[in-house]
């Protein structure tokens, strides 16, 4: 796992370095054993492996919702805005999607005019500009999912940290929301760590693959995906896509017997 | 829903067609079997006796109404007020809920007359005795619907180092709301209720004017057309402060809980 991490060119520290961080759980669970990460500026990371494997603890862990049991987890200065978009969309019922967009900035205070300019472009950028006054309940589930991407980006995260954010939407509605995502990043600096147990998705959208084991989690390893951003759209069916994916199926096989059986 | 939607007007006019031909059977029954009017009086001539006695039966139905309405305030802002206290911690729940069941599942027909003897004032005696009954589905539902949150809403709010005001007013009271209404729904009925069983336990020796009074003196005189239309005044009541809460209800949550929400499919 560290050999490919080795490999980069650093130019600068790494935006979040993870040192032998482990979780157990209050009654004994072990949901991650020490683990060693580090999350590049701009990189496109994505968590990989078996369900339970720890993988939604480590993002946990790493946005400071979980404190660790063992380790640290250190941020880069300048890297305190991490955003977090949840496997459902964690919408407020009760407030219309502008009201829910703006909620970080009113947790900031932010004033009024500045919040109000921030929230339209935000929902600009995830193409509901004309749903601000809905309620969340009026929309579908892949544009619930949209409000959820658009409230982690208003603050303008040097991280944004997703947890399975598709994985209860319909494959076509997937695909979309796939593609704008990668075209949201594309050309920004920012950092997305990834979790998903799709293994077309995680060749499609990360720059780096990191793949862990069952419970308790460890890192296993890890592969490169070396396509240039923007990605064209023949690149999901291209063999370079299907050879990637094969590779990390069989990284995720070896990852599912690593581990106790349940 | 696999049930048939229904126009409007057939929704409002079936209960309608129904009432109305109960009362006609009531007449018929009434007039044509010569029952005795101190037996069963027929619903003209409760209706007579209801305009005729208005000067009594307004004035009976205003005391009652007061009681009811203050016990229902009081039941609400002791019942939210208590809520409060108990989610602070679960340690002061689990010391005091017992408690609060204690008082709610003691019948309050047995606990009136210690209350009417140990307080002077007869209206402060009623009320109390009203609020004990309308205070449990408050404190219920609010303490339910405080610990209700969405817990990814709570982590969202923590990862923006919400203050613990934020999370109460943005997040935990929002989240409450349709908890609440359901049980001021529940309340606005048992107040009245209560109001009006403790009016009869204090019988004359209460206030004397409410309109358990007078259901009890019309039936000591057997005057039961009277009887009947302050029971049918007290129905009425039931039945305008459930739809008070209701439309409260629909106001606060109309928009967005699915309680309150219309079916998309109905003809308007």
């Amino acid at each position: 796992m560290n050999s490919c991490a080795e490999q980069v060119v650093r130019t600068e520290a790494p935006l979040v370095r993870v040192r032998q961080v482990s979780k157990t759980f209050r009654g004994g669970v072990r949901a991650l054993d020490p683990v060693d990460l580090d999350i590049e500026r701009g990189e496109f990371l994505t968590l990989i492996g078996p369900s339970g494997c720890g993988k939604s603890t480590l993002l946990r862990l790493i946005a400071g919702l979980v404190t660790p049991s063992g380790g640290r987890v250190d941020v880069a200065a300048g890297a305190s805005r991490r955003a977090f978009v949840f496997q459902t969309p964690t919408l407020m019922p009760w407030a219309s999607v502008a009201d829910n967009v703006r909620l970080p900035l009113d947790l900031e205070g932010t004033t009024a005019p500045e919040a109000r300019e921030r929230v339209a472009a935000a929902l600009a950028r995830v193409g509901l500009q004309e749903f601000s006054r809905a309620y969340p309940r009026e929309l579908s589930g892949g544009m619930q999912m949209r409000v959820s991407i658009a409230r982690a980006l208003i603050t303008d995260p040097a991280l944004l940290l997703m947890d399975e954010p598709f994985a209860a939407l319909d494959e076509i509605t997937r695909a979309r929301l796939d593609r704008d995502l990668l075209g949201l990043w594309t050309g920004t600096p920012l950092t997305v760590v990834f979790v998903t147990h799709s293994i077309s998705e995680a060749v499609l959208l990360s720059n780096r693959v990191v793949v862990m084991s069952a419970r308790p989690g460890r890192l296993l390893d890890a592969i490169r995906v070396d396509e240039p951003y923007p990605r064209e759209r023949g690149f999901a069916l291209s063999e370079r896509h299907a050879r990637l994916c094969a590779q990390l199926g069989g990284l995720l096989e070896a990852a599912s017997g690593a581990g106790p059986d349940e | 829903m696999n049930e048939r939607a229904y126009p409007r007007w057939l929704r409002l006019a079936a209960p309608g067609l129904v009432g109305l031909a109960t009362l006609l059977a009531w007449h018929l029954i009434v007039t044509l079997g010569q029952v005795p009017v101190y037996l069963v009086p027929a619903p003209l001539v409760v209706l007579g006796a209801l305009a005729s006695d208005w000067a009594l039966l307004g004035a009976s139905l205003l005391v009652t109404l007061k009681i009811t309405l203050l016990a229902l305030g009081l039941a609400l802002v002791l019942g939210v007020l208590v809520a409060f206290l108990f989610v602070q911690s679960r340690l002061i729940e689990l010391s005091l809920f017992p408690y609060v069941v204690l008082v709610q599942v003691t019948p309050i027909v047995a606990i009136a007359p210690l209350i009417i003897i140990w307080v002077k004032d007869p209206t402060a005696a009623l009320v109390i005795c009203a609020t004990i009954v309308a205070l449990f589905p408050i404190v219920s539902n609010t303490i339910v619907g405080l610990r209700s949150v969405d817990p990814g809403l709570v982590d969202l709010f923590r990862l923006h180092h919400a203050s613990r005001w934020q999370v109460l007013l943005r997040l935990r009271i929002p989240s409450c709301l349709p908890y609440f209404f359901a049980g001021l729904r529940v309340s606005s009925g048992l107040a009245l209720i209560g109001a009006v069983v403790a009016e009869f336990v204090a019988g004359t020796g209460g206030t004397g004017s409410g309109l358990a009074y007078q259901i009890l003196m019309s039936g000591l005189q057997l005057n039961i057309p009277r009887l009947f239309a302050a029971l049918l005044l007290i129905a009425a009541t039931g039945v305008v402060l459930f739809l008070g809460a209701s439309l409260l209800a629909r106001l606060a949550l109309g928009r967005w809980h699915e309680s309150e929400m219309r079916n998309e499919y109905e003809p308007r």
